[in-house]
């Protein structure tokens, strides 16, 4: 390995005699064209292999051009930085890719923009992975390459020498199980378990052969006839099923990768292997040789026409690729405007023809913008049977109704019960009350303990004597005193002449806990409520 | 909302107002009172730093999320601008309602955090407010506070960083329930400076607590 030197990317040259690959492999590598020419031919004369080394740079390298526009795709760097904050450690690489394809917060959102569109690598943090360990023909120095931002690529392939550093990521698609998704799967999976997990199981089993057939030699009678079928079938099984397997995980990294080549090619495989596998065990070891000459002759055929369409394939392959992660960029940006025209135009709309009504202006306002930010933030992953997402619901809808903001502020969080239900609806009477006669915004708050919860609604309205509230009016009484006394809890309500804050406690599920902490303080709100009785009845 | 009984009606602040809307910053011009005197104005990051290098204003009323620099927005105009931390005060001013956007914001140095949807009115007292010294603290701010250092109390002997005290946490759950400083004083029978005070000491926790909860609560949370 040579150290990491800052080479020119390699990509065809336009000075070319066929198509630019010896001239672009010259830059590439700092020889002189004509050597690398010499070379080629020579190695041409050497059974072909010039050739093939030849048309397989040609079809992987992509022209200057081609190159150019993919790295203009991609953003300079990876989001990690712009997401963490500088007192706390950046999130590893590993969290990247999760991020990038998330409506996320903030910066992460600005960020990403551009590259929406999952690219089939994402551009995250480079990784380097020692693959399958099978040395492929390679004929020249394998490339350390500087990190610098380009799609991770898997070394150890068919051929070393070409995967040079000038491939974008979607030419890398083609490699196997290396395109997208498993680049960004494979540091997923070293990140969070046995490091090259993969590959050690793999030496394992070699060592495990080797093993065999050094028994052979010295005359261990080993049924191979058995042993190789009923192997076959089972790697066979492992690499089909291990696929699936990735294909899951790759889903919760990026749902939209999930169904890349590099699965069906693992499929294809272990499918020719179980089958293989199976031919070899029906037909019994008595025709051993037929059935090898058969199989043979079928691996001939099938190499022979995969050797002719392979370059047409790959091709295809990556203008496929090109396409699809197009499309569904495409997509997305239709989703979004789809959603700005449902929502946002349409309220714009709305407030200008409305604009004489302040109020209804304001309330419009309020809810395009809840609903905006729930579009953009909102985990779907988070549960909605949080007592805090229901009073923001509630909260929500009384702010619709009523035309008055209203704040939620939640602290810490507990699962909606029966007895929360009614707290809910006790809250949204205080809501509702608030704001019909409170003034300005209403703000509400929400703390959930280990022992307890409480809602705070408190109000800047000109306040009310409670006592003087007629009997027959249910709002307060009723809705909200006796509601919270039936389940178990508490409601205190505290008014002056700057506002009203109705509090509502209640203990956690099986505690008595804090219920005579609960009756001190309501008996000293009452105490206070005596000497706050200034304020006007409400109408 | 009460002005400070320092500041006299008289008194003005020169401000500055980076947001990358031009829109918003007009409005919000014409919406800050007389006390309040705007001195600059600036849209990018890279801006920013230069207007307040060169007005060298009391106050920056900071958006969180601007344009250019490194991408890291109000933090990064903070950064840039610490030299004069000493004499020029930072109110981040933001939409987003994500922690970690606000919290990111106050450990770079900001004074405190004022939603964008707030009146004229409270947005020019808290401006006010931060140039004299103080913390301004919105209800979800006392709310984020409240999230990450929990709701339960330090020990009287340990004052570490890490942990609110007592009296901290009831200013803070006050705040929370959309008191204003003047009723937290009257609720909790205390003057309007000791709010403050208290205030200012959560301020300083959570600039410089380095406890582990805060970062990962921060980083992990995207609170609405």
């Amino acid at each position: 390995m040579t150290t990491a030197v800052q080479r020119p990317v390699l990509v065809r040259s336009s000075d070319r005699m066929i198509a630019g690959v010896c001239s672009g492999l010259a830059d590439h590598l700092g020889w002189p064209v004509k050597f690398v020419r010499l070379g080629m031919i020579l190695a041409c004369l050497a059974g072909g292999a010039g050739v093939a080394f030849y048309a397989w740079l040609w079809t992987m390298v992509p022209t200057a051009d081609e190159s150019a526009k993919r790295n203009a795709r991609r953003p300079a760097s990876p989001i990690a930085p712009a997401v963490s904050l500088p007192p706390v450690p950046a999130p590893g690489g590993g969290g990247a890719p999760a991020a990038g394809f998330r409506p996320g917060t903030g910066n992460s959102r600005v960020v990403t923009t551009d590259d929406a569109g999952p690219l089939p690598a994402a551009a995250g943090a480079p990784t380097v992975r020692g693959s399958v360990p099978v040395g492929g023909p390679s004929a020249g120095p394998t490339l350390d390459r500087p990190a610098s931002g380009v799609g991770s690529i898997p070394r150890g392939g068919p051929d070393s020498t070409a995967e040079p550093p000038g491939f974008g990521s979607p030419s890398a698609a083609w490699n196997w199980s290396s395109s997208g998704d498993q680049g960004t799967w494979a540091s997923w999976f070293t990140a969070r378990s046995i490091p090259y997990g993969k590959e050690i199981l793999l030496g394992a089993a070699l060592l495990l052969v080797a093993a065999i057939l050094i028994a052979r030699q010295f005359g261990v009678d080993v049924p191979l006839g058995t042993l190789i079928p009923a192997a076959a079938i089972l790697g066979g099984a492992a690499i089909a099923w291990m696929q699936l397997d990735e294909t899951r995980r790759a889903g919760l990294v990026d749902k939209t990768k999930a169904d890349q080549a590099g699965g069906w090619v693992r499929l294809a495989a272990g499918l020719a292997l179980v089958v293989a596998g199976v031919l070899v065990m029906v037909s019994g070891s008595g025709s051993w040789e037929q059935t090898w000459l058969a199989l043979l002759a079928s691996v001939a055929v099938l190499g022979g026409v995969a050797l002719v369409l392979l370059p047409w394939g790959l091709k295809f392959w990556k203008d496929l690729e090109t396409e699809r992660a197009g499309r569904i960029r495409e997509t997305e940006r239709a989703e979004i405007a789809a959603h700005l025209h449902d929502s946002v135009l349409q309220t714009l709309a709305l407030i200008q023809r409305r604009a004489g009504s302040e109020q209804d202006v304001v309330r419009l306002a309020r809810a395009q913008e809840r609903e905006l930010r729930a579009w953009l933030f909102s985990d779907a992953a988070k549960e909605s049977g949080l007592l805090a997402e229901r009073i923001k619901a509630v909260a929500a809808e009384v702010e619709d109704s009523q035309g008055h903001a209203v704040e939620v502020v939640a602290v810490g969080e507990t699962d909606m019960t029966e007895r929360h239900e009614a707290m809910v609806q006790a809250a949204r009477e205080a809501m509702l009350n608030a704001a019909r006669h409170g003034g300005g915004t209403v703000s509400v708050y929400v703390e959930s303990t280990a022992g307890s919860t409480e809602i705070f609604i408190k109000d800047r309205g000109p306040g009310f004597d409670l006592d003087a509230v007629p009997d027959d009016r249910l709002g307060v009484k009723e809705s909200i005193i006796g509601r919270m006394k039936r389940h178990g809890g508490t409601a205190t309500i505290n008014s002056s002449s700057d506002g009203t804050e109705v509090r509502l406690a209640m203990p956690s599920a099986n505690g008595d806990v804090g219920g005579d902490a609960a009756e001190q303080r309501t008996r000293n709100t009452e105490a206070r409520n005596t000497e706050a009785r200034n304020g006007e009845a409400k109408q | 909302m009460s002005t400070n009984p320092q500041s006299g009606p008289e008194r003005t602040v020169r401000v500055v107002i980076v947001d990358d809307h031009t829109i918003f910053r007009s409005g919000l011009k014409a919406d800050l009172d007389a006390r309040v005197d705007v001195i600059g104005e600036a849209g990018t990051v890279e801006q920013a730093i230069a207007v307040i290098a060169e007005t060298r204003p009391e106050v920056v009323l900071l958006d969180v999320h601007l344009p250019g620099g490194l991408g890291g927005g109000g933090r990064e105009v903070i950064a840039g601008s610490a030299a004069m931390l000493g004499t020029t005060s930072f109110l981040a001013l933001s939409v987003s309602d994500a922690a970690e956007d606000v919290v990111s914001v106050i450990r770079a140095g900001a004074r405190g955090y004022v939603t964008k949807t707030i009146s004229g009115k409270e947005i020019s007292d808290a401006v006010i407010r931060v140039a004299d010294g103080d913390a301004v603290f919105s209800p979800r701010l006392a709310g984020f506070v409240l999230d990450a250092f929990g709701t339960a109390p330090a020990d009287i002997a340990d004052d570490e960083l890490d942990k609110l005290s007592a009296r901290e946490l009831e200013v803070m759950r006050l705040i929370a329930r959309g008191y204003s400083y003047k009723e937290v004083a009257k609720e909790l029978f205390i003057s309007i400076k000791t709010v403050e005070t208290h205030v200012s000491a959560v301020l300083r926790k959570l600039q410089l607590s380095s406890r582990h909860e805060l970062t990962k609560w921060a980083a992990e949370r995207r609170l609405l």
